[in-house]
């Protein structure tokens, strides 16, 4: 381990030049392990903002207004499909919110409150009131409970299309995440859509689907329009195609700076390498008099790479979870922002890519000490 | 040939493919253990190039050079390098010592390169050496902080580490003052009476040549004269050669 010993003390000789160049690297890391935790994080905060309470996967008749069966047969292939998370078959009744001075169109979204949360998690987004959704109840959002004042417990007249009116208690208010949900969205039990509309038990507006992993949909959505003859499989990827290419556009965005953040890691500590190849061409010079191997004298340069990748790569780490940590702190007290969640993966990747392109960086310096003459060293003195 | 601790035959070295410049031609000489031997002659002589070959430090363009009957050229670079650890011990001109190491550590400094680990007897045989050398109680000193004449005592003592069966002095003394001269003659004297180490001293200094057992005089790349020294210890002038008629061929 002689060369080791040597490194460090080659290291240690020139302290302020090593610990800049550990800075150097530090910072690098950092960075990544910031920027790649935020990026994940932020799409993963928008994805589940965009599509995390709504279905992955919905299939309705190519109609609308016309029912789709709920078979025997569909039940099975889509309780046995891999990655399926949930299933809520619904029915949607379209109808006009009327008080004193206005009427407003409302879509009444049925079914069983249990199943219900598992999509639009109603029992998470409660502002106010407990939502149950038993006969003559129904859950509103919190635009339309704002601009009409309704608080749960009050009693809201509506009328179907064919006319009929009913008179439904609000017992929850939610916030689903956007204005225009809150304002036109509602939530009942399962017969009173199934009343008005006349469907048969088996018959649904809609049968809505969430998966564990909302970017598998395409692939699941294509294989069930294979297997459900006229009925309309729509994939929320398709819908929501503009997300998607932002999405993708920032993690090429995001890669672009990684990427140039290693090179210009990798730039530093070549040059700095190379500089302590210059400083110490004498020393090499008279280890290699004594008899120390070129393999040998070219391995102090290696270990010293080792030893500055792996002390910047795990300070780097260590100041990435400081700036993660702060920034989640500084956005939490402001109100504005997300959390940000360490990515295991991703910090491994850093550290790997860092302690391994501070060992290329070795290679220069190494190639340059195996062609170094120890009598140029000794005749100059 | 076969008994010779070195043996140099047709030994030459030229320098440059498209201007070769001849530094060395046709050196022949054997070496016994034991020997104390000044390698003498003007700048440009080929002093530091018979060195270089003699310390495996370089490659003979003509000739052949055995070292305890292993032939150099048979070699590759690394087990010339091993070869130079153990077989040989270097002291230069100027010190050469590794200023990031403590003098302790620059003398176990060919040792370490050998491989060997570091025991009771390895550092017994440290405290030794420094003792020799006159260093006691600056072993844990920075290389740096000694005197000029402290430093290529330690130089010497790095040489002696591994106990070689020869060691190379490069004008040892060129950046001493007399007194320090004095003292690390006698050290090699010292040393090559008490340990049987072999010792070629490369220098101008025709004091240091006069006190050597043999002198070999190199001009022009040639070796011209190989004498031994029946009255070694007593001073020589070689350019007049006062001592002629006591040099036996």
């Amino acid at each position: 381990m002689l060369p080791l010993k040597i490194a460090w003390r080659f290291l240690r000789s020139s302290l302020a030049q090593t610990l800049l160049i550990i800075a150097g690297i530090a910072v690098g890391i950092a960075v990544q392990v910031f920027i790649g935790s935020l990026i994940t994080s932020l799409q993963g905060s928008l994805v589940q903002k965009t599509i995390g309470s709504s279905p992955h996967i919905t299939l309705a008749d190519p109609t609308e207004g016309q029912p789709v069966v709920y078979s025997p047969f569909m039940r099975k292939v889509l309780a046995g499909t891999k990655g399926v998370s949930a299933i809520v078959p619904v029915r949607s009744l379209n109808v006009l919110y009327s008080n004193n001075t206005d009427r407003v169109p409302l879509t009444l979204v049925g079914g069983e409150a249990g199943q219900l949360n598992l999509i639009y998690r109603l029992s998470q987004r409660t502002v106010e009131g407990n939502p149950t959704l038993k006969q003559g109840e129904i859950v509103i959002g919190t635009d339309l409970a704002k601009k009409y004042l309704l608080i749960p417990g009050d009693k809201m007249q509506v009328n179907s299309g064919s006319g009929t009116q009913v008179s439904l208690l609000i017992t929850g208010i939610v916030d689903l995440g956007s204005s225009a949900a809150n304002l036109r969205t509602a939530f009942v039990g399962p017969d009173l859509p199934r009343a008005q509309l006349g469907f048969r038990a088996d018959q649904y507006s809609a049968i809505q689907v969430q998966l564990s992993d909302p970017f598998g949909s395409t692939a699941i959505a294509t294989a069930w329009r294979g297997q459900f003859g006229g009925v309309k499989v729509s994939d929320w990827q398709v819908d929501n195609k503009d997300l998607l290419q932002a999405l993708s556009s920032q993690s090429l965005s995001s890669y672009m700076i990684q990427v140039f953040v290693l090179v210009a890691v990798a730039l530093g500590i070549a040059s700095t390498l190379a500089i302590s190849a210059v400083q110490k061409t004498k020393q090499i010079g008279i280890l290699k008099a004594l008899g120390m191997a070129d393999g040998d004298t070219g391995s102090i340069f290696v270990w010293q790479s080792v030893i500055m990748g792996v002390v910047g790569t795990t300070l780097g780490v260590l100041v990435g979870f400081g700036l993660i940590a702060g920034f989640t702190f500084g956005t939490a007290k402001s109100g504005a922002g997300f959390p940000i969640t360490p990515q295991p993966g991703f910090i491994a990747i850093s550290i790997t890519v860092g302690i391994l392109v501070a060992l290329l960086s070795a290679i220069i310096p190494t190639r340059n000490t195996a062609r170094l003459d120890p009598i140029e060293v000794i005749q100059n003195g | 040939m076969a008994d010779a601790l070195v043996a140099a035959l047709g030994l030459g070295k030229v320098y440059g493919a498209d201007i070769p410049t001849r530094a060395l031609g046709d050196v022949t000489f054997e070496i016994a253990a034991g020997e104390f031997i000044a390698i003498v002659g003007r700048s440009g002589s080929g002093k530091s190039t018979l060195l270089n070959l003699l310390g495996l430090l370089d490659t003979p363009s003509e000739g052949t050079l055995h070292l305890r009957g292993i032939e150099s050229n048979s070699l590759d670079k690394r087990g010339r390098a091993k070869l130079r650890n153990e077989l040989l011990g270097f002291v230069f001109q100027y010190h050469h010592l590794l200023p990031e190491f403590s003098v302790r550590e620059n003398i176990l400094m060919p040792y370490l390169i050998s491989g060997g680990p570091v025991d009771a007897a390895i550092g017994a045989r440290v405290d030794e050496t420094l003792k020799v050398l006159g260093l006691e109680g600056l072993g844990d000193k920075n290389a740096n902080d000694l005197s000029g004449g402290q430093k290529q005592r330690v130089a010497i003592g790095r040489a002696l580490m591994n106990r070689p069966a020869i060691v190379l002095a490069d004008e040892p003394t060129g950046n001493l003052d007399t007194e320090n001269t004095e003292a690390v003659y006698a050290l090699f004297r010292t040393i090559n009476e008490e340990w049987g180490t072999t010792f070629l001293i490369v220098t101008h200094d025709q004091d240091i040549a006069s006190m050597t057992d043999r002198i070999l005089e190199l001009r022009d790349g040639k070796l011209v004269q190989d004498i031994r020294n029946a009255y070694a210890g007593q001073p020589v002038d070689l350019e007049r050669s006062p001592l002629a008629g006591a040099i036996t061929r």
